[in-house]
């Protein structure tokens, strides 16, 4: 994901704004990272340079 | 994709293979969509639903548009991103800041589905729209007021099978004036594409 998206992007559950943690990235992308939502904590994985922004129930089912 | 463009063996091929075989690949209704948004889209651009990312690639190729492609299948997101197109794993708008968008397209799963027939697997969220084939589409008309800035505008594709009228009255009761874009006929419905401004 480019860094642009911080600016669309929010917590699914609460709608606040998500913190940026970068592990891996390139020029363009961030491709290893999470976000973290600053009012519930709830954590997001970004994985192969896509964030995975599903509420915490959806997530397990969707990456069967 | 063609079969000669596969690296047979590789992970990447055998990944690539599987994506394709769950997640929906452009069709008639994604051509239809794609010719609309080419005309009205402008700004930053979400397209929910995006399965292979094709229409949200073509806005972005054809018009330079910023496009979202989103999917609650993560092969999609996957086929979407190796388009070029920024993939984000999501439920409809549910992640989307209010005001993000100027412009949300959507061809959501529409087709009416008998709940005693419905086969559970990817393919099944890409296509069906539960028994009123109108299940994606409620939740997404109720939310898609906040996500959408003044002045935008969502394009949605409604199918004949999915009930033409009964959109249009959900539609209007979530604020929105209807107007249709393109509109093709085919033996077994017709698909029309919808810009939706806030009335």
């Amino acid at each position: 994901m480019k860094e642009s998206l911080m600016d669309v992007i929010c917590c699914p559950l609460d709608k606040a704004d998500l913190d940026l943690d970068i592990d891996e990235r390139d020029d363009e992308e961030i491709l290893t990272g999470t976000l973290t939502c600053t009012e519930c904590g709830e954590i997001y994985p970004i994985e192969d340079g896509i964030p995975n922004l599903l509420p915490p129930d959806m997530r397990e089912e969707a990456m069967a | 994709m063609t079969g000669d463009d596969r690296d047979a063996g590789s992970g990447l091929a055998e990944r690539r293979g599987l994506d394709e075989a769950v997640v929906y690949q452009p069709a008639e209704d994604s051509g239809l969509l794609a010719e609309a948004a080419l005309e009205e889209a402008h700004g930053r651009v979400l397209e929910v639903g995006t399965g292979s990312g094709w229409v949200a690639q073509q806005i972005a190729e054809e018009r330079g548009l910023d496009t979202v492609g989103s999917d609650l299948n993560p092969h999609a997101a996957r086929q979407a991103r190796e388009r070029g197109v920024e993939g984000v794993v999501a439920d409809l708008l549910s992640p989307y800041r209010a005001d993000a968008f100027d412009t949300v397209c959507f061809n959501p799963p529409y087709l009416p589905t008998d709940p005693d027939n419905e086969w559970g697997d990817w393919m099944e969220h890409a296509l069906s729209g539960g028994e009123s084939g109108r299940e994606l589409i409620e939740p997404f008309l109720d939310d898609v007021g906040r996500v959408l800035a003044p002045g935008g505008v969502v394009l949605l594709l409604v199918s004949s099978l999915t009930g033409y009228d009964e959109v249009l009255a959900l539609v209007e009761d979530a604020g929105f004036a209807a107007e249709p874009v393109v509109e093709e006929s085919f033996p077994f419905e017709t698909l029309t594409v919808l810009a939706l401004r806030r009335a």
